[in-house]
Parts: structure tokens; C-alpha cells; sequence
């Protein structure tokens, strides 16, 4: 019998961005497999290619050994395959029955929806979270009313009302307790004694040991590894994630000396994700904030540049304590910010190079008037020294490369002088060479004095930039590496907790 | 208050209705009789219709500009396809059928430009509009050509001692009800709550997104209809207003112009309640010119209202 899905070579660009160069991955029948990889490997995009919400570049797929194009959703869910979407494919606006059955609601007479079917098949699929599914959860309930992990298992019931032969579960478990996991494995288990296959995608290691046949390993867009479970260890999964890593360029600044004053102190500060976390930054320190996606990291940085307020705890600034209600006040105070997503937090679409790069001075000098020619000669300074080739200042940032412009919002801060400058996954979808860049500019401004703090999706990134860097896990900091515990293999343990 | 009202906005402004319709019949000694009654159906009729279609629109997270020249459209084509056949009764049925044609075409352009090539909605139904509108003067450059006695007085008259407004209504309030009780508005507002969503859940976002434009013509095309009965005969510039209107009439019954929520019947009560305010105005004594500067005001109220709602 062939197997349920077996897909080769598969391939798929964004613009710039390679986000899978060689994936492959052969999944038996009735076998629940497990896809491990770091973020942004590649796993969720090669999952939507499945599922035919991506078209890929190249590639074959067969489904039960026939080859498929699965060109569309439909046409993969006519292929029998139902994906759970990682950031979820719910409309807030409906019900959770009307979720759960779009696109194949229960009919009655005459073709109208037959809504007692709807929600009562609705509350059984929901019983089967009985007694763990928490408060104000039924069929009728607006799934704009739910808390994380029901909305979690709202996408699990709509994906198993499919009735699919294959599915995948792209991080299913992320916000689900300890007990709705069990239930949730409960339910892989019967679909593995129906003969259904299943994709299981998750870091927690020690759930893909319980559930999984089979584990496949992809690192940078490509499969590396194929195990059974029964003959790998959690070591030998994580050295395969981890590969033999090429750091670049170590340092350029030397670390702040021990006796550098503390420039940023912050004090259990909680709100979001976050549990109370501790630490102190140094002047000329650069320190990575590390750890698996969605542990905090970036809720702590939208909380000092007060887009986020803190909802407790306390920070201080060279001693005083300081606390933004909004950026305007963080950028008085003597933070910045360069944000990966340019297109929501940085750019200002249409507008020239030059305003783009001044706006963080104008607004921390309290512009009220703006004599251009002064503006120009003082940015065309700084801006000659990115390495950056524009056509003119008056040219629009969208002009630029997505790394080019990223130079320009850094640069921003160049000329006005942040004490401390937060950087939030700042080399997203930007090529090497603009990142060899970029980091020496990041350098630079530490070796003025400036404290740089710099979460990545990438512990590459932070490898080759930080002195120091702070775990997170679960919205605290878990470890604090640096000097000689700093490598990827420490990096990718402490990030997966104690299974690795 | 707020879980009350969740998902039935429509409450409040049917609460507003039944004020105005008090007030009214306080001003008005004689408004609930039933010619008066039918007289104000006969003017509400058009922007309830239309603002009906445009609804549809609305909830797949687009928006119609073009159903006031759609209106325009159908009254021409209506009036010479009839004037054409020689003006006997089966000439004004060609001509029905001619109009609701025009309608559904007017519908798939719209559809076609905005589902099919992605074009922004707002942009292209305006621009449509202005298509449509300079389609009609090329048709009819000025108004006239009336329509045959049967016409009119079908309009004006009834079916069995009931008139037609009441049965175009009750039409109108079924074919919501129908709609609304099948898979399509379930998955209408699957795509204007979360497009991608809905996407990924493998509906057909496009096709849909042409049925609520088609279905959003088609009123405007029986609005323009019942327009031609009041009217009795061919006006290009008809029913210039009615976009606008039909949108002010959507927000005042609750819908979301962001897409997803909401639903016709609050809208038909918007319409009713825009057409109210005229008629309020009119038996206070106050000037005529205050009609619109209120009911934009009231519009914006029923804006600041849907924002407060969501923020709860
Ligand atoms: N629509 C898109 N446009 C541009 N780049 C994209 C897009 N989708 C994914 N990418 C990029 O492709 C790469 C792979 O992303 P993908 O989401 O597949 O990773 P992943 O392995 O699922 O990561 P995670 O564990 O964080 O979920 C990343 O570099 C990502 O930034
Ligand atoms: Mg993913």
C-alpha cells in the first residue's frame, strides 16, 4: 500500500526569502508523525503547501500514491487532507458551530441550514473536551468570546468535522493546558486506530515522544532527518535542528567591561505572556532575548517602548524610574525601536528616504519647524556611512530593498541617540549581506554607549551579535547565557526546557 | 447590555423607529390611516430595497457605490424597452425583465472588476457608477417617455385588497428571511469577517463576494422598478442619492462596514428610519433643509455607538 502523503523536492520563495529549498516527508498510513524544526525552518509554509494554501515553486506530492497538484484549499480537502492552522482560520465573527461547519453545513428542508444538526453535532464534537474545555463554551458561543485555547480547540473540531483521511496539526498544542493536551492525544490515538494518518508539529518535545511514530527534521527549508522514534533520542533530534552552525563575525565591539554602569534595570515586570521578569543591562551591552517564539520576548519590548504598557513591576533608567503609557513618552525617556515588520510598525509608506530616516529626531527634538536644507546635510552624513545605494533622499523608502530600508530605520536612531535601543526581530526577510550591515551599525551605536536589546526569530542572529543572552520560556526568563555557555546547542536546550 | 445587544443592534434602532412612528402620529393626526400609511411605504420603498442589496455588500467586507446609477440604468432601459414594444401589457413585462437584466449585468461588472481582478471597491464601484450613469444619458439624454397607464396604476393599486408596496415589501422580507436561512450568508460573512480565513476553509471568496454584488443590483434594479411606478416615466439622473442613503440606512441598522456582522432586516428598519426623520421634520415645522443636516448626525451617532459596542 502507498504510502498516505509523500512529498519531494518541494520548493518555495518568498521574493528574497527562500523558505524551503528541499523538503521531503513520507508519512505512513495511520502513522502520526511529527515535523520538529526551529522556527521559521519552513514547517508551517510546507504544511500550507499541503494544503493548498500555498502554491509551491517545485515539487511532487502524491496523496496515497497519486500525484496531486492540490492547487487550492478545496482542492486539498477533496484529496482528503484538513489542516489546523498554526495562527488559526476562524472567523471571530461566527459561531463556533458555524465555524466548526463552514463550508459543509448540515442541511434540511429545501436546503436551508439545518441549525438544530449544526449545534448539537457542534456540542458533541465540543464533549469531547468535557470538563476541560473551561467556561462559556458551546455551539453557540461567538468565537470572538474565547479565551486562547478554546479558540485552539475550535480548530481542532473544525478540522476532524472534515472528516479528513490526513491531517496536519501545525502547533495545535501551543496554548492548551496539560489536560486538554491529554484529551487532544486521546483523540490523535483513536484517529491513528481508524487508519488516519496525522502530521504533528510542536517544540515541546516531550509531547512528540508520547504521540509520535515517526519524526522528520527539517532545518533552513530542508529535510536533514528521518527517524522512528523508538530509535532516536531527544539529543539526537536537537543536534539535527541545530546542524553544525557557522557563526559569523564574533564581536567587533568587545563585551562592556564588568564594571560598565547598569543602564537598564527592569523589575518583575509582568503583563501578556509575561510572569514577572528580572534583569540589568549594562551601558555598551548588547543582549539577546532568546527562546522560542511567543514566550514574552516581544511583549517585553512593546512594554518598554509603551505600545504595550506593563501591567506591574518596575523599570529603571541610569536609576530613575521611568514608565511610557506610550512611545512618544519611551522615545522622550530615551528608548528606540526597529521593528522586522516594517510595513506595520516602521515604514512610512510613500514618503521619502530622508523623512523616513529623520522622524525619530523630530519627534525626540520636539520639531515644530522643518528647514529641509539643514535636515539633508545632517542625514546625508549619517546615511553615507550605511553602505546603502538609493537613488536620492527625496526617493520613496518602498524603492528600497527590504534590507536597505531597514538600514534607514535603524539609522533613524542614529542620529538621535537612544539610550537604549530595542530591537524586535530586526533581520526578518532581509539577505546576509544586509545583515553583516546591519549588525555593524548595531554594533557601532553599542560602542557609543548605547544598550542594545534584540530579540530574533533567529538564534543565529543572536549568536553572532550578543554578549549575553536571556532565555524565555513561558513569559520568564529561564537562563542567562553568556561567554562560554553561549553556543547553539546551549541556545536550543534551554529553549526547549528540560526534554532536550 | 452590551451580550444583550450582541448581534442585534437592530434592536436599538427599531426602539428609534417606534419613537419617530409615535412622534409622527402625535404631528400628524391622520398618519396611521391607511393611505398615509401606504403613501410614506411608496417613498420608503426604494431606499428599503436598495439598502437591502446593498447590505449583502457590506457584510463581505466590500461596499457598493454604484447602485444609485444601477437605479438610473434600469429606469431607462425599462422605460424605452417598453415605449420600443408599442407600450401594451406584455411589452411592460419585457420591459420588468429588460430592467432586472440590466441589473444582474451591472452586478457581474461589479463583481468581475472587484472579486475577479482585485480592484479596491470603493474606486471601482464609483467608477462603475459614473459608467453606468453616462450609459443611462446615452440611453435617455432627458427625462420623459412615460409609462403605459397599466404600469402605474398596477403600482399604485393592489393584488386581492392588498397593495403592492405591501407585497413588494413582503416580498423583500422573504427573500431576506430565505437568504439568511441558507449557507451562503453563513460563508457571506465568513468573507467579510476574515477573508483569509475563509480562504483557507476553502470557500469560494470570489464567486461570493460576485453573488453579493449581483444581489446587491438586483434590489437596486426593483427598487428602480417601483421608482418607474411612482414616477411613471424616464428620468436618467433617478435615484442619484440612493448610494449614500443606502449606506447611511446599513450603518443605522447595525452592520459592520468592516464586513461580518449584521444582517438586512436592521438595515430595511435604517431605511425606514432615515425616511421617518423626513417626515418628522416636515410635521414639526421645522425647514426642510434640517432633514439632512439630522440625519447625517444620526448616522454618525449610530457610528459612535458600533464603536463603542465593539471596544466593550
Ligand atoms: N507569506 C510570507 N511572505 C514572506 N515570507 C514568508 C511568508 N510565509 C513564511 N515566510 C518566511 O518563510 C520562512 C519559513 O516560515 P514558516 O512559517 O514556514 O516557518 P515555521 O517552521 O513554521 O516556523 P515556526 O516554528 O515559527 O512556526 C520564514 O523565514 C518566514 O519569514
Ligand atoms: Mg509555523
Amino acid at each position: 500500500m502507498p504510502p498516505a502523503l509523500e512529498a519531494s523536492g518541494v520548493t518555495k520563495r518568498f521574493g528574497a526569502v527562500v523558505a524551503l529549498n528541499d523538503a521531503r516527508l513520507t508519512v505512513g498510513r495511520g502513522e502520526v508523525h511529527a515535523l520538529l524544526g526551529a522556527n521559521g525552518c519552513g514547517k508551517s509554509t510546507l504544511c500550507k503547501i499541503i494544503a493548498g494554501t500555498v502554491a509551491r515553486d517545485d515539487g511532487e506530492i502524491r496523496v496515497a500514491g497519486e500525484a496531486r497538484a492540490l492547487a487550492s484549499p478545496r482542492a486539498a480537502e477533496a484529496a482528503g487532507i484538513a489542516l489546523y492552522y498554526q495562527e488559526l482560520s476562524l472567523v471571530p465573527q461566527l459561531t463556533v458551530a458555524e465555524n466548526v461547519f463552514l463550508g459543509h453545513e448540515p442541511r434540511g428542508f429545501g436546503g436551508f441550514v439545518d441549525e438544530t444538526t449544526l449545534n448539537d453535532r457542534t456540542d458533541l464534537l465540543i464533549g469531547r473536551f468535557a470538563g476541560v474545555a473551561g467556561e462559556g463554551f458551546t455551539a453557540r458561543t461567538r468565537v470572538s468570546d474565547l479565551s486562547p485555547d478554546q479558540r485552539q480547540i475550535t480548530e481542532i473540531l473544525k478540522v476532524l468535522a472534515r472528516k479528513p483521511r490526513l491531517i496536519i496539526f501545525d502547533e495545535a498544542t501551543a496554548a492548551l493546558d496539560r489536560r486538554q493536551v491529554d484529551v487532544f492525544f486521546s483523540i490523535m490515538k483513536d484517529l491513528r486506530a481508524e487508519g488516519i494518518s496525522s502530521i504533528f508539529i510542536s517544540h515541546r518535545l516531550d509531547e512528540v515522544f508520547r504521540v509520535a511514530d515517526r519524526i522528520t527534521v527539517m532545518r533552513n527549508g530542508a529535510t536533514v532527518a528521518d527517524f522512528a522514534t523508538a530509535e532516536t533520542t531527544p539529543e539526537a533530534i536537537v543536534r539535527e535542528m541545530v546542524g553544525d552552525v557557522r557563526l559569523g563575525p564574533k564581536g567587533g565591539t568587545a563585551a562592556p567591561a564588568e564594571a560598565a554602569e547598569i543602564r537598564l534595570s527592569v523589575e518583575g515586570v509582568t503583563g501578556g505572556r509575561l510572569q514577572g521578569v528580572s534583569f540589568a543591562a549594562r551601558r555598551g551591552e548588547i543582549l539577546g532575548l532568546g527562546g522560542l517564539q511567543g514566550q514574552g520576548q516581544k511583549r517585553l519590548l512593546a512594554g518598554l517602548f509603551g505600545a504595550d504598557p506593563f501591567t506591574g513591576g518596575r523599570v529603571l533608567l541610569d536609576g530613575e524610574p521611568v514608565a511610557p503609557r506610550r512611545p512618544a513618552d519611551a522615545i522622550a525617556a530615551g528608548f528606540g525601536l526597529v521593528s522586522g515588520d516594517r510595513a506595520r510598525d516602521a515604514a512610512f509608506p510613500g514618503r521619502s528616504i530622508l523623512e523616513n530616516a529623520a522622524m525619530a529626531s523630530l519627534v525626540r527634538d520636539k520639531a515644530r519647524l522643518i528647514l529641509l536644507g539643514p535636515l539633508r546635510s545632517r542625514f546625508s552624513r549619517t546615511l553615507s556611512g550605511l553602505k546603502t545605494r538609493y537613488a536620492g533622499l527625496n526617493a520613496p523608502i518602498g524603492s528600497l530593498s527590504g534590507g536597505n530600508q531597514q538600514k534607514i530605520f535603524i539609522a533613524r536612531w542614529l542620529a538621535a541617540r537612544p539610550s537604549v535601543l530595542l530591537l524586535d526581530d530586526p533581520t526578518k526577510g532581509i539577505d546576509l549581506g544586509a545583515k553583516a550591515d546591519f549588525f555593524a551599525i548595531v554594533r557601532a551605536l553599542a560602542g557609543t554607549g548605547a544598550t542594545i536589546l534584540i530579540y530574533s526569530s533567529e538564534d543565529a542572529d543572536l549568536l553572532s551579535l550578543c554578549h549575553r543572552v536571556l532565555v524565555f520560556n513561558g513569559g520568564r526568563i529561564t537562563a542567562d547565557l553568556t561567554g562560554s555557555t553561549l553556543d547553539a546547542m546551549a541556545l536550543t536546550r534551554a529553549a526547549y526546557g528540560e526534554a532536550a | 447590555m452590551a451580550t444583550l445587544l450582541d448581534g442585534r443592534l437592530w434592536l436599538i434602532t427599531l426602539t428609534a423607529l417606534l419613537v419617530l412612528v409615535g412622534v409622527n402620529a402625535a404631528l400628524q393626526p391622520n398618519f396611521l390611516e391607511p393611505s398615509v400609511l401606504q403613501s410614506n411605504l411608496t417613498t420608503f420603498l426604494p431606499l428599503v430595497l436598495v439598502a437591502i442589496g446593498q447590505t449583502y455588500v457590506v457584510l463581505a467586507g466590500d461596499i457598493d457605490l454604484s447602485v444609485g446609477a444601477v437605479v438610473a440604468l434600469v429606469n431607462v432601459t425599462t422605460v424605452s424597452v417598453i415605449a420600443a414594444l408599442g407600450g401594451d401589457s406584455q411589452s411592460v413585462l419585457a420591459g420588468l425583465a429588460a430592467g432586472i437584466g440590466v441589473g444582474i449585468a451591472c452586478g457581474l461588472v461589479n463583481g468581475f472588476f472587484v472579486a475577479v481582478l482585485r480592484f479596491q471597491p470603493i474606486v471601482t464601484t464609483f467608477a462603475t457608477s459614473i459608467v453606468f450613469a453616462g450609459l443611462a444619458l446615452r440611453i435617455l439624454p432627458d427625462a420623459g417617455l412615460p409609462v403605459p397607464e397599466a404600469y402605474w396604476r398596477g403600482y399604485a393599486g393592489g393584488l386581492f385588497g392588498v397593495p403592492t408596496v405591501v407585497l413588494v415589501l413582503a416580498a423583500a422580507l422573504v427573500t431576506i428571511a430565505v437568504v439568511g436561512r441558507r449557507p451562503f450568508f453563513t460563508r457571506l460573512r465568513a468573507v467579510g469577517g476574515q477573508r483569509t480565513a475563509a480562504f483557507q476553509t476553502g470557500l469560494s471568496v470570489g464567486r461570493l463576494r460576485i453573488a453579493a454584488y449581483v444581489l446587491s443590483a438586483v434590489f437596486a434594479a426593483l427598487a428602480s422598478l417601483c421608482l418607474t411606478g411612482e414616477t411613471a416615466s424616464g428620468d436618467p439622473l433617478m435615484g442619484q442619492t440612493l448610494a449614500l442613503s443606502s449606506i447611511s440606512a446599513v450603518v443605522l441598522g447595525g452592520t459592520a462596514l468592516a464586513g461580518g456582522v449584521g444582517g438586512p432586516f436592521g438595515s430595511l428598519l435604517g431605511a425606514l428610519v432615515l425616511g421617518m426623520i423626513g417626515n418628522v421634520i416636515f410635521f414639526a415645522g421645522l425647514p426642510f433643509e434640517y432633514q439632512t443636516l439630522v440625519q447625517g448626525l444620526i448616522v454618525l451617532a449610530a457610528l459612535a455607538g458600533g464603536v463603542l459596542v465593539a471596544r466593550r
